[in-house]
């Protein structure tokens, strides 16, 4: 177990940093949740809390950079510390865009409900149970230090990209089969394109997790990281 | 006004090429050292290259001054000391019985904690060494006293006044006429032990700026209390703890990722 400073407050002040970070990703979770919950139930009053949590968010990533930079100038952390600020600064930033995503999935979701209900909506389920877990898995890579669960974050990223190939070359062929819809199935597979992301943004949170936990830089690279770190 | 920070492409200047690098300038073998029945270090080995600086880090009482001061044999002038091992400069041991201690000490220049010029002119204190050596070429002389200030970033504040007391400076211009009377003699190291203790931040960041810049030429080893000083200008560091040597290397990867938990609960601010 690390052991605290001798200056108790650098370590509120890094407990803050790391308290703000596990509530941004509460709140986009929840937003995630809700957006999930506006699709599939067409439930616009759902739809509409996301669009409005959605600015409680970014208040916290601004706080977050906030604290960090404060951090950095009064108590010039080194190692591991150095990395904690560094990773809770980057992963804000992702965890911003995720629920920047949520949001537009919420928006989209409005839309798609002021028509009758597409059945095509269902190939989206695996989409959000796969965009839902990389995101919980990076999530807890960062709070658990787990090297091992985070560098497989990016094989298990890739399995969403292929189902979001697939979700849009069926939605394409809807679109040629049923012209009349053409507006609702472009939104599903912008919905489709938005948990895609998700997933991207939940590895980049898996690359600083591995960044703050064991010092090395996955990004960009097939190598694995050091997992007795 | 002059800027204390140049800009990052002149911040330091290029030193020996690695390839062209004596990497085991000095080598500690195997050294520990005692004030008589007090052993001090502990079977310390370390690598020090050329022209490059590394630091010497740890809390008080580790054994970082006695390794630095050991390093030009000034401990000898301590009564009842003894060592066990080897420092060796290019391969030759400082402690050979047919080398003079007076040759390792020309060889090694020596900045301390306290700035402490001699009551005489700037002048005088620059070419000290020269007049103890019996230099008179007044010439010789001159050139040393420019060069030296020069390379100690003090000549153009002290041109004018090079016969005024020594003791009329501001203890950041005392300190570099220290460093410049250090190498008025042309050392090949210089060893520093916390040299800007005493200093304001300004006077520090102008002797750091020195240090990268000094580099070019000599090998320099810094003992210091501040972490971000070792982190700022040396490129090797070695943490000590309890007269031991507990890790060294580069100072990038000390600072970013020590590999063993003393480093990082010392330099974290753990300790304790």
């Amino acid at each position: 177990m690390q052991r605290t400073h001798i200056l108790a407050t650098f370590d509120e002040a890094l407990n803050a940093l790391r308290q703000d970070v596990l509530m941004m990703a509460s709140l986009t979770e929840r937003n995630l949740t809700s957006a999930r919950k506006g699709l599939f139930e067409r439930n616009d009053e759902a739809c509409n809390h996301v669009i409005a949590d959605d600015e409680a968010i970014d208040q916290l990533e601004k706080q977050v950079d906030r604290d960090g930079v404060a951090l950095l100038t009064r108590f010039q952390p080194v190692a591991s510390d150095l990395r904690q600020v560094i990773s809770a600064m980057k992963i804000s930033s992702n965890l911003e865009r995720i629920a920047d995503q949520a949001t537009s999935i919420a928006r989209k979701a409005r839309k798609l409900n002021q028509q009758s209900e597409l059945p095509e909506v269902s190939l989206l389920q695996p989409m959000f149970q796969q965009a839902f877990a990389l995101f919980a898995d990076s999530m807890n890579s960062y709070v658990q230090a787990d090297v091992a669960l985070a560098s497989v974050l990016k094989s298990r990223d890739k399995e969403l990209d292929a189902l979001n190939a697939d979700i849009a070359a069926k939605l394409t062929e809807r679109i040629a089969e049923d012209s009349k819809r053409v507006a609702d199935y472009l939104n599903l597979m912008f919905v489709s394109r938005h948990l895609e992301r998700v997933g991207d943004h939940a590895t980049n949170i898996a690359e600083d997790a591995v960044y703050a936990a064991a010092a090395a830089d996955i990004r960009h690279t097939s190598e694995r990281p050091p997992l007795n770190s | 006004m002059q800027a204390v920070i140049k800009p990052l492409s002149e911040a330091k200047p290029a030193s020996a090429p690695e390839n062209l690098r004596d990497e085991r300038y000095i080598e500690v073998a195997d050294f520990s050292f005692f004030y008589g029945g007090k052993q001090a270090l502990f079977n310390v080995t370390l690598d020090i290259p050329e022209k490059q600086v590394t630091a010497f880090i740890g809390p008080s009482g580790c054994g970082k001054t006695t390794l630095l001061r050991n390093l030009n044999r000034m401990n000898d002038l301590i009564d009842g000391i003894h060592h066990k091992g080897d420092i060796l400069i290019k391969g030759n041991s400082i402690y050979d019985p047919e080398q003079e201690v007076i040759s390792i000490r020309k060889r090694i220049g020596m900045v301390f904690q306290k700035s402490n010029p001699f009551p005489k002119s700037i002048y005088e204190n620059v070419v000290y060494s020269l007049r103890v050596a019996g230099q008179k070429n007044k010439r010789h002389l001159d050139e040393t006293v420019e060069r030296s200030l020069k390379a100690a970033a003090l000549w153009d504040e002290a041109k004018d006044r090079l016969h005024e007391s020594a003791l009329s400076l501001s203890g950041g211009q005392m300190q570099r006429l220290c460093i410049a009377r250090a190498i008025a003699n042309q050392p090949e190291i210089l060893l520093m032990d916390e040299p800007c203790s005493a200093l304001d931040p300004i006077a520090t960041a102008r002797i750091e700026e020195l240090i990268c810049e000094l580099k070019a030429n000599f090998t320099i080893v810094i003992v210091t209390h501040n972490m971000q000083q070792a982190a700022r200008c040396s490129d090797r560091t070695a943490f000590m703890y309890l007269g031991k040597l507990i890790e060294v290397g580069s100072t990038a990867e000390m600072f970013e990722k020590p590999k063993e938990k003393q480093t990082e609960d010392y330099i974290s601010g753990r300790f304790g």
